[in-house]
């Protein structure tokens, strides 16, 4: 028999990060436990750990990546385009500082962006578990438990303010 | 959801002076929190309540669209660019003008978005995405202002650094290349900026609406949940962006003075064009944004919520400090000029002093300079919407002569005299108003299909304000969540 999965809906932060310490005596670990809510929620509020982000990682290899486009397109490519312009570099530094400046930027931006679909695994269109009532302000807590014992977290989440509780179900968005 | 941090309650009435704090505070958005699915509920009906005024404008922008952007541009194309009034000498005409007109107005959406966030002003998040709108719209504008220049708008790709078979290939020393490069990366740069903090509102229009709004809504939500993963990886991106947009804006209006500053040329050659333009660009942006809110507040549902006196103040202050540093730059840009003792520099400023284009110099330091500081150092007059409209409005025409004296005007002053010849636009004018028209278009549309008001942000800054009581008095108080 698998785990259930269950939602506790709650109307503020406090009951919410009551609830995620709950979970914690009750023995749910970190990686069976979601929330979900309509404004960023800093994760020492919920006494959640740091979510791990590949963002900035991200933004900093596009950063190279352009920088280093830069440079080919100053210094790399006037070399397999010849065009003698009289009394004039073929490469000359400061124009190519503000190229290299502009395509650091872009692919770091690039980058960045894209870190977001890649990290949040975006778009994506299946059904998911998610409650409307989120966007309103609630705060929802997903939680996956032992078989059979269903009935026992849920009193426990009614016993600390839980709007609702029940089986989490995936819903076409 | 109820803020953990204390929202404004009414307190005991314990004296008349308190009441009248009360009062104050009311004024704040962010000391009048209302329920998250109220907000929501508010901007929802903003965007599908439309009468049939909504309809009428939208239909004559239409039809001006039509005629004055697809059917002249066509026709130039057709005729090709003897149709316009750009000859020797003031070969950059009005596109040109356009082209730095709209890239200044989208400077104000990332002046506002990015450079408040980055100072955590407070009042900057229900008209953050008004003003990134501006940017995305603007920059369109200017592009379609470049494209409208090149003639053969069909050989544009000899622009890019591609390799073709006739060996061309782009001089990256040319102001004109950095221009393509810059702009390109702040097009990109500013729409994915617009679009992230997007998401969060678009996932909630997805979750109220039916039809083609729901397909629509479901489309760009990108299937977003608000997962702690998701939020930290929104946050992350939103901040790098608030600092990595700043530098590429300030980029942006400084290169495209250098296509001017880059010429020994009368009027232009000067090593200030930089910040002057950039402070130019903020100057019409900022007065751009005045107008639009007031337009939002006075014809969108509930925009009376969202956008209040206090905005208004805040940004007719903004607008001062950038008045103040804009007349600075002119006046430094003048004086050098006027002090330098070149010749035909000096024949220039007496043209613009006394020639037939004077009408447009003095009514840009009219506009740009001297009205401004007399109306907004008050705050009576800085709180009412149709005034800092108004005084936008007058900013961004004194802008617009600007950009034109600088254009046609100072390349018609130059050193062969014989060529003098004042520029007389032709179906430039039309192209002008088609431009302004689909800008328009474009907003009045966006209204319509996309949340205005960053209910999220406006949320999380209810939720972080707060009245502490310090001895008899309760003072505004802002946490800091993250």
């Amino acid at each position: 028999m698998s785990d259930t999965t269950l939602l506790a809906l709650f109307e503020d932060i406090d009951p919410a990060a009551n609830a995620v310490e709950k979970l914690y005596e009750m023995g749910i670990t970190d990686e069976n436990i979601n929330v979900i809510s309509g404004v960023p929620i800093a994760h020492k509020m919920l006494g959640r750990p740091h979510p791990v982000t590949n963002v900035s990682r991200l933004a900093l290899g596009g950063a190279i990546a352009g920088f280093i486009f830069g440079l080919f397109l100053n210094f790399g490519t006037p070399y397999m385009y010849f065009v003698p312009v009289g009394g004039q570099y073929i490469t000359p530094v400061p124009p190519g500082l503000i190229i290299t400046f502009e395509m650091t930027m872009l692919f770091a931006l690039l980058a960045t962006f894209l870190g977001v679909f890649l990290d949040s695994y975006f778009p994506n269109y299946r059904p998911m578990e998610y409650v409307a009532e989120v966007s309103d302000g609630k705060i929802a807590v997903f939680f996956r438990c032992p078989p059979g014992e269903d009935k026992k977290f849920t009193d426990a989440m009614d016993n600390l303010g839980a709007l609702s509780v029940q089986p989490a179900e995936a819903q076409q968005l | 959801m109820a803020s953990t941090a204390h929202p404004y309650s009414k307190p005991a009435k314990a004296h008349e002076g308190h009441h009248e704090e009360e009062q104050d505070m009311r004024e704040f958005l962010m000391y009048d929190p209302k329920p998250r699915g109220e907000m929501n509920q508010m901007v929802m009906e903003s965007m599908t309540t439309t009468s049939w005024k909504f309809w009428v404008v939208f239909g004559i922008l239409c039809v001006l669209v039509a005629t004055c952007f697809i059917y002249a541009w066509g026709y130039m194309i057709a005729e090709g660019l003897g149709v316009a009034g750009v000859m020797r000498p003031s070969y950059w005409g009005i596109f040109l003008v356009n082209t730095v007109f709209w890239i200044g107005i989208s400077h104000a959406g990332t002046f506002i978005s990015a450079i408040l966030r980055v100072f955590k002003a407070e009042f900057r998040r229900p008209f953050t995405r008004a003003a990134e709108l501006m940017t995305t719209f603007g920059l369109i504008q200017a592009g379609a202002s470049i494209f409208m220049h090149l003639g053969r708008v069909w050989l544009f790709y000899w622009l890019l650094p591609v390799p073709n078979q006739r060996m061309l290939w782009p001089n990256f020393h040319s102001p004109l290349m950095w221009d393509l490069l810059a702009i390109t990366t702040y097009v990109l740069g500013s729409t994915m900026y617009l679009f992230l903090p997007l998401i969060p509102d678009l996932a909630m229009a997805r979750d109220r609406s039916t039809g083609w709004r729901k397909t629509f809504f479901k489309i760009l939500a990108l299937g977003w949940r608000g997962t702690e993963g998701e939020w930290r990886h929104l946050t992350t991106a939103m901040n790098f962006f608030a600092f990595a947009i700043i530098p590429v804006m300030f980029s942006v209006h400084t290169i495209v003075s250098w296509d001017f500053a880059m010429a020994m040329r009368p009027g232009w050659s000067s090593s200030v064009f930089g910040p002057y333009f950039v402070l130019g660009a903020l100057h019409s942006g900022m007065g751009a944004v005045a107008i639009v809110l007031f337009i939002m507040r006075a014809t969108m549902k509930h925009m009376d919520y969202f956008i209040r006196k206090e905005h208004f103040d805040g940004l007719g202050k903004l607008m001062l400090i950038v008045t103040f540093a804009y007349s600075y730059f002119f006046f430094n840009d003048y004086i050098v000029q006027w002090y330098g003792g070149d010749k035909w520099t000096d024949i220039l400023l007496h043209w613009l002093e006394e020639g037939p284009m004077s009408w447009m110099f003095y009514q840009l330091i009219l506009f740009n300079i001297v009205i401004p500081p007399l109306l907004l150092w008050n705050k009576k007059l800085r709180q009412t919407p149709w005034l800092l409209a108004l005084i936008g409005l007058m900013i961004n025409v004194g802008m617009y002569w600007e950009r034109y004296l600088i254009i046609p005007v100072m390349l018609t002053i130059n050193r062969m005299p014989f060529t003098w010849k004042l520029y007389e636009p032709r179906i430039e004018l039309f192209l002008t108003i088609g431009t302004f028209s689909v800008f328009l278009l474009f907003y009045m549309a966006a209204s319509r299909l996309i949340p205005l008001i960053p209910v999220w942000e406006v949320q999380e800054g209810q939720m972080t304000h707060s009245l502490r009581k310090v001895g008899k008095a309760e003072v505004p108080t802002v946490s800091e969540f993250e």
